[in-house]
């Protein structure tokens, strides 16, 4: 069994040695993998294959593939690559000379430990603490989402993990775009002192696949 | 890990929330396992009922906007949607769904929800 | 909470979005073992199969008196 990391281009660089992989080609493209590892999945196994796909980032445009997938063998993959190489490949152009960037906004800390508005008893109430949060939603789109997004070749709003979060976005940007953006994201917070955000990056394209 | 910061705010702990159990990340999917197919049809069909509650709940928002609403019609909308909401917290429960499982991936459309 | 250990999580947290519900999906099975729990992933098209098949077993959950 192998386990997969990334799509890219073939030919390409020599793989990087931070693991043993192979890459398996078709139609232009080339799928790395690795022989399967039989690990409990624990978050060092995650940033391990993070890595591995990071190192391969560095030199080459990829699409990553989704951690955990599994194939028999190198024949499995190739006819996996052959039986949708111009989606793919479709999918690579798309992502070609760029990063995900990754934003994440909250409130600042209210004054209590981040105590909640008392539930809403009455119709009125509920709706009105939905159409706040809606404005507030409205609010931060404008003041946060579109002006980064405007500096990302796509951007992608994610689900939010934290009911609190008022934002949660990916953006694809060029790499060499990616120091502007973090400028703007700074100044973007000095603009913003009773907002939090947050930018980690720079990721493999993980939410512009098309998947 | 901690190279992947390329902003962070005071407060880094706001966006920490519950560590996340790697269990329940890795579960997040829909199960058509014969055995669990009933709780990944409740999925699908839960995921459909939120898009019309969350489609509904928008709508009254903007008739409240634009002021066609008496406030006795809003009293009464606001309790059938607090109601609703709830009965969906409950439905979720009973199948073993987070609010995060009610979605739908529609590839480079994104989201439904 | 230590700020390594504040770190750590908040990059996990990003990091568990993207590999896991990200990238590119090969063949429609992934198979991934975490503890002693197997979980499946099916693509959509597999499962709306399996409404087919389900609903002529009689296999649909009951949700009129539910709603």
């Amino acid at each position: 069994m192998i386990d997969l990391f990334a799509i890219t281009d073939d030919p390409a660089p020599p793989l990087p040695t931070v693991a043993p992989l192979s890459a398996v080609a078709s139609h232009g493209l080339a799928l790395v993998c690795a022989p399967a590892a039989h690990v409990e999945v624990s978050p060092e196994v995650l940033w391990r294959h993070e890595e591995v796909v990071e190192a391969l980032m560095e030199d080459r445009d990829l699409l990553p593939v989704r951690f955990g997938t599994r194939l028999d063998d190198e024949t499995a993959a190739a006819r996996a690559l052959g039986e949708r190489h111009e989606e793919l490949a479709t999918a690579l152009d798309r992502v070609r000379g760029a990063v995900e960037l990754s934003v994440r906004v909250f409130g600042e800390r209210s004054g209590e430990a981040d105590a909640d508005p008392p539930d809403p008893v009455t119709g009125a109430e509920y709706l009105r603490a939905k159409a706040a949060a809606a404005a507030g939603e409205r609010s931060v789109l404008r003041s946060v989402h579109e002006p980064l997004a405007s500096r990302a070749r796509e951007s992608r709003r994610l689900a939010a993990r934290d009911r609190h979060e008022l934002l949660t976005a990916a953006y694809l940007v060029d790499r060499s775009a990616v120091e502007p953006f973090v400028e703007q994201v700074s100044r973007l917070q000095s603009a913003n002192p009773r907002l939090r955000l947050l930018c980690t990056g720079p990721w493999p394209p993980y939410s512009f696949t098309g998947e | 890990m901690s190279d992947k910061f390329l902003h962070t705010p005071p407060d880094l702990d706001l966006f920490a929330g519950e560590p996340p159990r790697l269990d329940d990340a890795l579960s997040r999917r829909v199960n058509a396992d014969p055995e669990k197919l009933e709780r990944g049809l409740a999925q699908l069909v839960l995921t459909v009922v939120e898009l019309l509650r969350q489609l509904m709940e928008r709508q009254a928002l903007r008739r409240i906007d634009g002021g066609t609403l008496s406030e006795d019609e809003e009293e009464r909308l606001g309790r059938t949607f607090m109601e609703l909401d709830k009965r969906m917290e409950e439905l979720r429960t009973e199948f073993g769904l987070d609010a995060e499982d009610l979605n739908l991936n529609l590839g480079p459309l994104g989201n439904l929800l | 909470m230590s700020n390594a250990i504040v770190e750590r999580e908040v990059a996990l947290i990003d990091l568990l979005d993207r590999l896991l519900g990200g990238g590119v999906v090969i063949a429609g099975d992934i198979t991934l073992a975490a503890a002693d729990v197997d979980l499946v992933y099916v693509s959509l098209r597999a499962l709306i199969a399996s409404v087919a098949t389900a609903e002529e077993k009689g296999m649909l959950p009951r949700m009129g008196s539910a709603l």
